[in-house]
């Protein structure tokens, strides 16, 4: 996963704990950082792309092309500073994928008028996983595994291919579980681009150029990505 | 006689039934967890109030002979059994004997039966001399059928209600708080009291045709403090006028001391109390969650878009914390979770207690988690951890789940980048706010679906996606569906709610015919 690269913005009290989880996620991490001991801090933690800029700036923020980095993420410790920053890199980077994280409700609809395209409310992705803990320990513990990509069962998108055998089916004809995945849900190119679960009780029809969303074994998974290429079998 | 004795106290020693019925007996005159205790407070309660009522009608109309001999014997009968039983379990005799026995010989010396005996029925005695042993015992009497004037300690038996009645033990204990104020209040009033009334004797006794004896005079001075004033008997001439003046005046001091004395060992007090009642509420329940510190984690907690937890608590050391959650609307007490005193107030052996350890530090964090710990294993402790060097530290510390918020994050930033299309999808299943839950089904042994295959529990029809089944702590992902389910399986399943609401609610518990 080498080739995914994400700038951080702050050293601080989560930006570094996210940036060491990233990195050891096998992200290539960028640091920028504001606050000189900060800077140094990351640099004797021994992160390489550590650059220290005045983030206020635009002709500062402008030096460094933040445009091929997949996700500018913002976690800056002082919130005013978090949100005057991803609204400046909004105005400078009308494409880039910005995540803010913020610690309080107030801040979350701040940072997400100031058009970050996703802002993670940390206290509030952990009390939800509280409750998830509380009403449903067995299906949180293993869901984490799902989507923390390290054991054998995962989820995997794949966009069915021209003259796929499925191309042209009904999802509920396809027996998935005999190939060992399951289906979980869809992007349906014929009905915009939401993300449908196949539990909503719809059956879609499937064509190329759909992205299907499966829950499987790796190996399996990745079996069936190479059998979908196949026509008629 | 004294080897009898000895080999009594040895069978009584050695009898695990003997042992057990005392137990019991403990147990239910005191241990306010028994499962009985609450009946046989009612029974009691019950006894006393009929027993006062008849008494109360028996003034002015005739009572039926059943209703006498029930007052007479039975409830009486009852309160004598309850007597014995307190005095019963207040000391080991048989123990005491034994002890003493094992160290003379030890020791050596010779064995004083008497002694033990002594020193066994000293302490019975002393037990008896208790107020509130004093009140049971007065209690019975009335059942002594010669002496009619005895019918009048039947009101004793209302005190017998105190001991039943929690709020008043509270009250007393207030009152006790601040024995040395009212004592020296007390004082100064028998000595206001016995001055003037001595004074008004000594001035009046023949002058005023109401006071005859000291004890005239003395009744005029208690009835002139506390303010009442009947009037019977008023002094006539001019020093006694004066020290009325002075007397009423000294009465409403006073009177307005002991109410602030009072008043304000109840503020004093009234935390606690309310904290008392809290808790006891809350030891009723069946599971309990404990939240410790009131932060942005606690406050997210309960801000949720989903049903609140009932039975909860919320427990912060700093007192504005705590204001603040009650203001906005929480049960909250300032307390040291991190206290061993704390914690044991919950009842751990009968309430499934959760703690939810959410403060911002993670060594207040770790010592709550050994706190909880060491007073139970069954307390099950999620704990958050800010630091992730920290990790091994709670789990030698034996929380059971850790929450790391960075983590979290961490988790939803690494979908978000390699997975983009599923991190929507992800998001939704993980915060369970869409269409798509992931839920688990316990089954349990009397589970209707048990030993049936999975084809045949047909999920597609309920619009749900079965996952896999989870057995022994292994994880079995799209097993067969010939696959039989089996008792204590969990199965994980994805669908809307309303879908898995039905598909629970619709094998639950159902024996499977056939």
């Amino acid at each position: 996963m080498s080739d995914k690269n994400i700038a951080i913005f702050g050293y601080g009290n989560h930006g570094r704990f996210i940036a060491k989880g990233l990195h050891e996620d096998g992200l290539r991490v960028t640091i920028v950082e504001s606050d000189k001991t900060f800077y140094k801090e990351a640099k004797a933690d021994g992160f390489e792309e550590v650059f220290l800029l005045d983030v206020t700036k635009d002709d500062a923020l402008k030096k460094i092309d933040f445009a091929v980095f997949n996700k500018l993420v913002c976690v800056m410790d002082d919130e005013h500073l978090n949100v005057f920053l991803t609204l400046s890199l909004r105005s400078l980077f009308q494409d880039a994928y910005i995540l803010s994280v913020s610690d309080s409700l107030n801040v979350t609809k701040k940072l997400k008028m100031a058009g970050a395209n996703k802002v993670i409310d940390l206290y509030e992705v952990s009390a939800n996983k509280i409750y998830n803990i509380l009403e449903k320990p067995v299906a949180t513990r293993l869901l984490e595994n799902f989507a923390n990509n390290r054991e054998g069962i995962t989820f995997r998108e794949m966009v069915i291919p021209e003259n796929s055998f499925v191309d042209g089916k009904m999802a509920d004809d396809i027996d998935f579980a005999s190939y060992g995945v399951l289906l979980v849900g869809m992007i349906d190119v014929e009905l915009g681009h939401s993300f449908v679960f196949v539990t909503a009780g719809i059956s879609h029809k499937l064509d190329s150029g759909d992205t299907i969303v499966c829950i499987g074994d790796k190996e399996k998974l990745k079996a069936f990505e190479t059998l979908l290429s196949k026509k008629e079998n | 006689m004294n080897h009898i004795l000895l080999s009594i106290a040895l069978y009584l020693h050695r009898s695990s039934s003997y042992k057990k019925t005392k137990q019991f007996a403990r147990d239910l005159l005191f241990n306010s967890n028994n499962r009985y205790k609450r009946y046989f407070d009612m029974t009691i309660i019950f006894l006393v109030i009929s027993s006062v009522f008849i008494l109360v009608y028996e003034v002015k109309h005739p009572v039926p002979a059943w209703l006498d001999n029930y007052d007479i014997y039975f409830v009486s009968v009852v309160f004598a059994v309850e007597y014995l039983l307190r005095l019963w379990v207040h000391n080991d005799v048989s123990e005491m004997i034994i002890k003493e026995y094992n160290d003379a010989n030890f020791l050596a010396k010779e064995f004083h039966l008497n002694l033990v005996i002594k020193k066994a029925l000293s302490e019975k005695l002393k037990y008896m001399l208790t107020p509130s042993a004093i009140v049971d015992l007065l209690a019975i009497l009335p059942a002594y059928r010669p002496l009619r004037i005895l019918r009048v300690f039947i009101l004793f038996r209302v005190f017998k209600l105190l001991r039943y009645t929690k709020s008043i033990n509270q009250f007393v204990d207030v009152i006790v708080n601040k024995k040395f104020e009212l004592l020296t209040l007390l004082f100064l009033l028998v000595f206001i009291v016995f001055t003037s009334g001595i004074g008004i004797y000594i001035l009046e006794a023949d002058k005023n045709p109401q006071i005859h004896t000291l004890f005239d005079g003395i009744y005029w001075a208690i009835v002139t403090i506390s303010t009442v004033g009947y009037g019977d008997i008023s002094p006539v001439t001019d020093v006694g006028r004066a020290i009325s003046v002075l007397i009423i005046l000294a009465g409403i001091a006073m009177i307005s001391f002991v109410t602030s004395v009072i008043v304000s060992a109840f503020s004093e007090k009234l935390g606690e109390l309310k904290e008392h009642r809290i808790i006891e509420q809350l030891n009723k329940n069946r599971s309990i969650i404990i939240l410790c510190g009131y932060g942005q984690l606690t406050k997210m907690f309960f801000r949720q878009k989903r049903e609140h937890p009932s039975n909860y608590l919320i427990m912060d050391k700093d007192i504005n914390r705590v204001n603040a959650a009650i203001k906005d609307g929480y049960v909250a007490i300032q307390d040291d979770a991190s206290s061993f005193q704390t914690l044991r107030k919950f009842d751990a052996t009968h309430c499934e207690i959760t703690m939810l350890c959410m403060t911002s530090s993670d060594v207040e964090n770790i010592y709550i988690t050994l706190n909880a710990k060491s007073i139970s294993k069954k307390i099950k402790v999620i704990s958050r951890v800010n630091d992730p060097e920290n990790v091994n530290k709670f789990h030698y510390a034996g929380a059971d789940e850790l929450l790391l918020p960075h983590k979290v994050a961490n988790t939803m930033i690494y979908t978000a980048i390699t997975q983009p299309t599923m991190y929507k999808a992800i998001h939704a299943i993980l915060t369970g706010k869409s269409i798509a839950n992931i839920d688990e089904i316990h089954v349990h042994q009397s589970h209707g679906i048990v030993d049936m295959p999975i084809e045949a529990l047909d999920f597609k029809s309920h619009k749900l996606l079965f996952i896999g089944i989870e057995r022994n702590g292994a994880f079995i992902f799209n097993p067969p569906s010939s696959e039989v389910i089996q008792p204590f399986d969990v199965l994980l399943v994805m669908g809307r709610k309303i879908s898995l609401e039905y598909f629970k609610s619709k094998h639950e518990g159902s024996i499977n015919v056939g």
